[in-house]
């Protein structure tokens, strides 16, 4: 009986995730170009060539920076703006609007934003520098290999920060304060209130905030496609974007799918213990 | 060998194939048509909000000549960078326009070898196009031989130039020799204006200037044996192009970190007065010029002089294909046919028409009639990312990037285009 009740859902799940993953699974094992209505069966090929792809070694090192620089920024400044906007401060609601709202912008949106703020011979960022005398500080951006990827990751920290804000906010509201009034009565300072009261508090929005954060740093796609396009030359490619390179504009969709597939396996492993202590969580 | 609906066939039943087809982009590649009747056609197209509307005036035109029902769908401002995934995805959905526009050379090429476009051959000849199209413009709709689409317009790149601009640098009339175009590129940076508006986001704007510089550097007949890979890239002239090149950053003739600039937003620097001249076509005039309220009468156009007999530039086409599996292929091409006439082209106001008797209304283009009348009837080479397959076309602009950065020498940079092309060959 309990069968006949998840059919529906079953069934929708097995069309529109598990299938679609196996055949593209399939299709990274062949050499198909994304168009034609035949292809054929190169075994591992495709997953061999990746190490000697330069662009699959670049684009996973840019992963690799992405994901540390934009899980950390983003998870200490909203921890810190949450525990700011958690005490005793005048607007906050507004304030709590202020740093959510990038969060809830359209990407491409986001990306237009920051191209025109990047623009080196019109963008306010240069104009800024240049209008406080530190004229040597402007550069071209999003124009040269150097400071593209850091460019992007400063977006997306600025676009990232109001999510685990907002985590971190309903989490804290769930700590006592009668805590923190024996912990004052007790003499512990702010600081040793912070680690010893709010960060062990805190300890279920840390699973939360970090595992999604991290899987969500290894989909990045749209805000680099949107802001450099990969380059300049392939210098801001990510898996994502150099998946859909190759399936969609290089008519390689066995070998795109193929990268497809390593980064599906990656956001797996990483989602691992989350998932794992949702699962210990639940059984509780 | 195996075929996709083999495959589908293989593995599961009908419903879960039909949610492949909807979540994988395959499909089964037979039986399925694009149009819902007979009489029903999709019409894919990337024209912008100043000419859809005239697009689809004459749509509706001939629909009430024929009784057809035609639908047009357009993703404008999205360049040859996004269409064509936009067009595969519907392709492979197996819900695909019945007719699209398409770029003609190595964007179009796909389409044609992987057979969802049909061969037009039979339509060539019931309507005569051989005879009343442009043969270079039908060369460029031809891939491997099959006559995959039908050219609409033959676009030539020029210099378009702000009047204001080169008055106030002293620069009297547009350059006529290589020389005299960098002794105005100093005079209008002088003049505190930067010369070249140009932006290398999606590589293929700033590859106008490199392409402009090898045909100046090679001349036209080793120009085109370096794009056929029939002579090496290693060798001095390729070197000298890419050694002009950085020479046009390192003297800020193009804006400053070009390299990460929107060509979109760029292009349109000239008419703006943040740039001198912009390398681009004639649809500028009423799509830059006259939609920023401008007046024609403030600008030029001229030809980027390469020292060579004869003075080419480069140049592409642009046509339409025909889905291989549309359910009224004679429909289809009859709409072609429609399209492709002289007064159909005067309405949509095409400024580089393909066909006789089309040609820019002098009173209302008068620099696309000017362009038209000279530097249109010459010859022209393929604009350099349809002259290549697309992941070449990138490696080729990676390669560009780095010099233009300093990452790589002009001699590197012909040595390292050279291995792209032995790859591409192989």
């Amino acid at each position: 009986m309990a069968w006949v009740f998840a059919a529906p859902a079953l069934l929708v799940y097995v069309v529109f995730l598990v299938y679609p993953a196996l055949s593209s699974l399939w299709f990274s094992f062949t050499d198909w170009d994304g168009l034609s209505a035949t292809y054929n069966v190169v075994g591992l090929q495709n997953y061999k060539d990746m190490p000697h792809d330069p662009v699959v070694v670049q684009a996973a090192i840019n992963n690799l920076i992405w994901a540390v620089v934009t899980v950390v920024v983003p998870v200490v400044l909203g921890l810190t703006l949450a525990v700011v906007l958690n005490g005793k401060v005048r607007g906050k609601p507004f304030l709590r609007l202020i740093f959510y709202t990038p969060a809830v912008l359209p990407l491409v949106s986001v990306a237009s934003i920051w191209g025109w703020l990047y623009n080196p011979q019109y963008g306010a960022i240069n104009a800024f520098l240049r209008a406080v005398g530190l004229d040597s500080l402007a550069q071209p951006w999003l124009g040269q290999d150097s400071t593209a990827l850091g460019a992007t990751m400063v977006a997306a920290i600025w676009l990232r920060v109001g999510f685990p804000m907002l985590l971190y906010l309903a989490a804290l509201q769930g700590i006592s304060p009668d805590l923190y009034e024996a912990a004052t009565v007790d003499g512990a300072g702010k600081w040793q209130q912070f680690w010893h009261i709010t960060m062990p508090g805190l300890r279920p929005a840390h699973y939360v905030v970090i595992a999604l954060s991290v899987i969500d740093s290894f989909k990045v796609f749209d805000l680099i496609y949107a802001m450099t396009y990969g380059g300049p030359g392939t210098a801001t490619q990510v898996m994502g974007t150099w998946m859909y390179f190759n399936v969609f504009q290089y008519n390689q969709a066995g070998y795109g799918t193929a990268i497809a597939v390593v980064i599906t396996l990656v956001a797996v492993v990483v989602s691992v213990p989350y998932v794992r202590s949702q699962t210990k969580e639940h059984a509780v | 060998m195996i075929n996709r609906r083999k495959f589908l066939g293989l593995s599961g039943g009908a419903a879960i194939a039909a949610g492949l087809a909807a979540c994988t982009g395959t499909s089964s590649d037979s039986g399925s048509t694009t149009s819902t009747g007979s009489k029903e056609l999709r019409l894919f197209t990337y024209e912008d909000n100043s000419t859809i509307d005239l697009l689809k005036e004459q749509v509706k035109k001939f629909d009430t000549q024929n009784g057809t029902t035609t639908t047009v769908d357009s993703l404008p401002g999205s360049g040859a960078a996004v269409y064509p995934d936009k067009l595969r995805t519907e392709l492979l959905g197996g819900k695909g326009p019945d007719v699209w526009r398409i770029w003609g050379g190595q964007i179009g090429a796909p389409f044609v070898k992987a057979k969802q476009a049909m061969d037009l051959s039979t339509y060539y000849q019931k309507y005569g196009w051989d005879s009343k199209i442009n043969p270079a413009a039908v060369e460029g709709m031809t891939f491997d031989g099959v006559k995959g689409g039908m050219p609409f317009i033959a676009l030539g790149i020029g210099g378009w130039y702000s009047k204001a601009a080169f008055a106030k640098a002293g620069v009297t009339a547009p350059p006529k020799t290589y020389a005299e175009l960098e002794e105005a590129n100093a005079k209008l940076l002088k003049s505190g204006i930067t010369p070249l508006g140009t932006g290398g986001k999606y590589g293929w704007h700033v590859m106008r200037l490199f392409e402009y510089l090898l045909e100046t550097s090679a001349g036209p007949d080793l120009h085109d044996k370096l794009l056929t890979g029939d002579e090496s890239w290693d060798r001095p002239e390729v070197v000298t192009a890419f050694t002009n090149f950085k020479k046009w950053q390192d003297q800020k003739w193009i804006p400053d970190g070009a390299v990460g600039l929107d060509p979109a937003e760029v292009e349109l620097w000239y008419v703006q007065g943040k740039s001198a001249y912009t390398i681009t076509g004639p649809w500028t005039e009423a799509q830059g010029i006259q939609a920023g309220g401008k007046k024609s009468e403030d600008f030029g156009v001229f030809e980027f002089p390469t020292d060579h007999d004869p003075l080419r530039h480069s140049g592409f086409v642009e046509g339409y294909m025909i889905n291989a599996k549309t359910g009224n292929p004679d429909m289809a091409a009859a709409l072609l046919d429609f399209l492709n006439q002289p007064e159909t082209h005067k309405a949509l106001k095409i400024t580089a028409s393909v066909v006789a008797g089309a040609e820019p209304d002098q009173a209302t283009l008068p620099l696309s009639y000017e362009w038209a009348q000279g530097p249109a009837k010459k010859p022209f080479y393929t604009i350099q990312d349809q002259a290549f397959p697309k992941k070449e076309a990138d490696q080729y602009f990676a390669i560009q990037s780095d010099v233009l950065q300093g990452k790589t020498s002009p001699a590197d940079a012909a040595k390292k285009m050279q291995d792209v092309i032995k790859a591409m060959k192989k």
